[in-house]
């Protein structure tokens, strides 16, 4: 039995279904990010398992008790809003002793429990203060202080880090897998920015219009993506994707793709059987810019490297790689070089495509042909 | 002069642009200045003056204040404008915001609901004054639809009965202002995070906790600017007692405003009228100026 289960659960707003059974279970100490882009239902999702949002059907079970029908306050959960939400005319101590105040915990105990939380995000000197008076990441301390003062045993994150600058907000990122890290709790956090859910998750869950698109571990869903919008929502920068045609070559299926001259012919690794199947038809193929690069930098010991020399439409430094974008199948397509490449628009070189990283699509269906084969991380909430 | 060469023809636009605005808002602000600063100054130096039927600009120093303060008549009046005041102020904060409240819990027909309660707004006073004094007369409204009725012992006639007539013209006011006071508070719930609202819920706390510790302590400009709305016209009460009960029964429910006129106008005594009306417009700036210097100061902070 997992800690959370959320059992196809369902949501309606009177003629609109926002979602469309949803099925996730983690364990205790996990960290389910809920990724999507806007409008995808993982607030709704979130506040149906904090209580503020009905269940219109299905099943929502926290350490095996159903609690679809348990009041907020009695569901032993905390959340953390967008807003902060904190309580303008208390102080910082009042606001995160105030669950414990309604909870009728003694003066004592409570003032004890503000001090150890206050010790552990470092706020100790703000007790006193008005949240009028503090910075964005001092009101984002004290909303997980208010949080994590009674000691839940669920935690909900709504977009924490999203009022935040820039700088900001990678620090309190780190801060928050720290403090996950350290009290090992239970915590669904939900995001539209990839990088944080790629960062902080120990379990991602890919939302779009109300269905679950992918469920497992970081490196599954970035490495074996379900489908194209999985396939192009989580990365940065993005899966390149390109049209390729599948044709038969000494018995086994290759991938065809139409460079600005001629055409390229990339072996195909992964998921050859399912692909046998689509022989003379029409496919998309993904490769993670990483897995384009110079042939000194490919991977050859785990790699399987296809070398091939492209022409240079553009080239973009970022400082730690260096971007040489070329045109395969009508599409820009990114490769991540060593910096310091020497290369000009217009030239050609020498590319090493690492096709054992090389997943492809169904561009009717927008689905990953795979292989049948338990996944390390089952997928589910394909629903067509 | 910044510009280095200006064309002649450009320079007279240019000119003609930078006072334009101030040509044309002058005469308002000559019209303002004399008519309502020109006549504040008139009435505080009539104040001053030994007028009687008529103007007269012999100076008589602190004459008209004393004999104001030692009226009788204006005594009943300052009396009778606290009791105003203080019941009118708060009936009208606390029903308004139980009202807004109510209002707030996402009920159907809310836009329906939230224009009757607005309506007495619309009305001017002397129809309220009116309206009401025809329904609580003894021999015309509520007491006789209920005698009409066969409620033969019901008796209600505090608007003929001196001690009670004050709280007459207090339930008339109350009726008007307390759907504007209400639709005040009920912007100012509308403005408060729903997250918040969730946290509350989350921390445990039951509906009137929530109002009473996180709602209500939010809506304390709202408070500030009801008192403030409602304070000045309690002070400026007018049309509504003249309309409703002229003053009496005897001096009743006189307050400051019936008092500067009837000694203005009908007892002949400029002077004390001109020094009542001096002071009451002290009373009023002394709640609006500051009110309106931190509301107007607040933006830059």
């Amino acid at each position: 039995m997992s800690f959370l289960h959320i059992n196809n659960v369902h949501k309606r707003f009177g003629e609109t279904h926002v979602l469309k059974g949803i099925d996730i279970a983690i364990e205790q100490g996990d960290f389910l990010v809920l990724v999507g882009p806007s409008g995808c239902g993982k607030s709704t999702l979130l506040n149906m398992i904090a209580g503020l949002d009905s269940i219109s059907e299905g099943e929502l079970l926290l350490d095996g008790r159903c609690i679809n029908d348990v009041h907020p306050s009695r569901r032993d959960i905390a959340m953390v809003f967008q807003s902060y939400a904190l309580y303008p005319s208390m102080t910082v101590a009042g606001n995160i002793g105030f669950g414990l105040e309604m909870r009728k915990v003694p003066r004592k105990q409570r003032r004890e429990a503000i001090d150890r939380v206050a010790k552990l995000l470092q706020i100790e000197n703000l007790l006193d203060r008005k949240p009028g008076q503090l910075s964005g990441g001092q009101r984002q301390r004290v909303a997980m202080g208010r949080a994590l003062v009674r000691d839940p045993q669920l935690f909900l994150f709504d977009e924490p880090l999203s009022n935040l600058d820039a700088k900001l907000r990678v620090d309190m990122r780190t801060e928050i897998k720290q403090l996950h890290q350290r009290l090992g709790t239970t915590i669904v956090y939900v995001t539209h920015d990839q990088i944080e859910a790629m960062t902080l998750a120990s379990r991602i869950a890919v939302m779009r219009g109300g269905e679950l698109q992918q469920l497992g571990t970081p490196q599954a869903v970035y490495d074996d993506p379900n489908n194209l919008f999985v396939a192009g929502f989580m990365g940065s920068p993005s899966m390149n994707l390109v049209k390729a045609r599948i044709v038969e070559q000494d018995g086994l299926p290759v991938a065809q793709v139409a460079t600005e001259a001629s055409t390229l012919t990339l072996p195909i690794v992964r998921d050859r059987d399912a692909l046998r199947d689509w022989r003379d038809r029409d496919v998309i193929l993904g490769l993670r810019p990483e897995a384009i690069t110079d042939p000194a930098s490919a991977n050859h010991r785990e790699g399987n490297i296809h070398e091939a020399e492209l022409p240079v439409a553009l080239v973009e430094p970022t400082g730690a790689d260096l971007y040489v974008v070329t045109t395969l199948g009508g599409t820009h397509v990114n490769a991540r070089m060593r910096p310091g490449t020497p290369l000009r628009p217009g030239e050609r070189t020498r590319f090493a495509f690492d096709v054992s990283r090389m997943v492809v699509f169904d561009p009717e269906s927008e689905r990953r042909i795979r292989d049948e084969r338990v996944a390390e991380a089952t997928p589910i909430g394909e629903t067509a | 002069m910044s510009n280095a060469s200006p064309e002649q023809d450009g320079g007279a636009r240019e000119r003609l642009q930078r006072w334009l605005p101030k040509l044309v808002l002058s005469p308002s602000c000559v019209l303002v200045l004399f008519f309502v600063y020109g006549f504040i100054a008139w009435t505080s130096y009539i104040s001053f003056s030994d007028s009687g039927m008529m103007p007269d600009y012999t100076w008589v120093g602190l004459h008209q204040w004393s004999r104001l303060w030692t009226s009788w008549t204006w005594g009943i009046a300052l009396h009778n404008i606290w009791v105003f005041g203080l019941l009118y102020i708060i009936s009208c904060i606390v029903l308004g915001l139980i009202l807004a409240i109510l209002l707030d819990q996402r009920i159907r027909a809310e836009g329906v609901l939230r224009t009757i309660y607005l309506y007495p707004m619309a009305l001017s006073f002397i129809v309220t004054g009116t309206a009401w004094q025809w329904f609580l007369n003894p021999g015309l409204g509520l007491e006789k639809t209920m005698h009409d009725l066969g409620w033969q012992s019901f008796s209600f006639n505090w608007l003929i009965d001196s001690n009670m007539a004050i709280y007459t013209v207090v339930i008339a006011a109350v009726w008007q202002a307390t759907g504007f006071v209400m639709a005040m508070f009920l912007a100012g719930l509308r403005g408060i995070d729903g997250e918040m609202i969730k946290a509350a819920q989350i921390d445990g706390a039951p509906a009137w906790k929530i109002y009473a510790r996180i709602i209500i302590p939010q809506l304390r400009p709202v408070f500030l600017s009801a008192v403030v709305v409602l304070a000045h016209l309690a002070i400026k009460s007018f049309d509504l007692i003249v309309a409703m009960t002229g003053g009496g029964p005897g001096n009743a429910t006189a307050v400051p405003a019936t008092f500067m006129y009837s000694y203005a106008f009908s007892r002949n005594e400029m002077g004390i009228a001109a020094a009542s009306a001096v002071f009451m417009l002290a009373v009023i700036a002394a709640l609006i100026i500051p009110y309106l210097y931190s509301e107007l100061r607040e933006p830059r902070s």
